[in-house]
């Protein structure tokens, strides 16, 4: 097994880059909130859900995470009658994409406390490594 | 120099804290994981009653002292109490707690090494 302290950073470090790809797809998600079809009747945006997953790494004897897979939520879209829209049906019903915003805004705040946590572990197995070293540095 | 058991404590210790930082950060870095169970070291003071100090032998004709035997501890997973709907047991407040502790801890066992490193150059001088 790898030292243990450079293990964390790497770990910390998969769990930075994981969060960062979950908060990339609320951006994509809220930017999109309201984007609807070109055609008229067709669907618009489709939310997007990002699942993680554990996996052992052999390098460094531990469970990295990593993203398993971005889905497609399927949520039935919303119906706006709207009748002037380009992508308005025969009826005037719009389809509107599957995005809550809270929803997603949620999920941000949730998407940046876990950043924030991976952040402190590195900053704290980088700080325990200084130590070490300083110790030999003042003998 | 095993005749001085501090160093060697002070190792294991070491050894017990870094273990424990890579399972916060192996715990931390999958909160959001579906069916990850949250692990976590025993406690040092179980780790320390496994291990037995060694006797020197200061004659041929003693017996040969056996070595202490240092086992590494062993990463369990912790009561899954409160796992959440996705089997996730990860409580990041009380991750962040023990990443305080550990930190701490290192900081601690860093100063004694340290005041012991003194003690021996000052004896040596």
């Amino acid at each position: 097994m790898l030292d243990p302290l450079k293990a964390s950073l790497q770990i910390a470090g998969a769990g930075l880059d994981a969060q960062s790809t979950r908060l990339r797809i609320i951006s994509q998600n809220i930017a999109n909130s309201q984007s609807t079809a070109s055609v008229a009747g067709g669907d618009p945006y489709a939310r997007q859900t990002v699942s993680f997953d554990s996996v052992f790494d052999r390098a460094t004897g531990a469970d990295l995470v990593r993203v398993k897979s971005i889905g497609v939520d399927e949520t039935p879209f919303k119906m706006e009658l709207d009748p002037g829209n380009p992508a308005a049906d025969a009826q005037g019903y719009v389809k509107t994409p599957n995005v809550d915003l809270l929803i997603e805004l949620a999920d941000m705040r949730e998407a940046n406390r876990t950043y924030e946590a991976n952040l402190q572990v590195a900053k704290q197995s980088a700080d325990m490594m200084n130590q070490t070293v300083s110790l030999l540095k003042e003998a | 120099m095993s005749a001085i058991y501090l160093d060697e404590l002070a190792s294991q210790r070491t050894q017990w804290l870094n273990l424990r930082q890579s399972l916060i950060a192996a715990n931390v870095s999958n909160a959001n994981t579906p069916g990850f169970a949250a692990k976590d070291l025993p406690p040092f003071a179980t780790v320390l009653a496994r291990t037995q100090i060694a006797m020197t032998a200061t004659d041929p004709g003693h017996i040969a002292p056996t070595p202490a035997d240092y086992a590494p501890p062993q990463p369990a997973d912790e009561d899954g109490a409160n796992a959440t709907l996705s089997g996730n047991s990860v409580n990041i407040e009380g991750e962040m707690t023990k990443l305080g502790e550990t930190g701490r801890d290192a900081n601690t066992v860093n100063a004694i090494k340290k005041i012991y490193h003194q003690m021996m150059l000052s004896a040596l001088k």
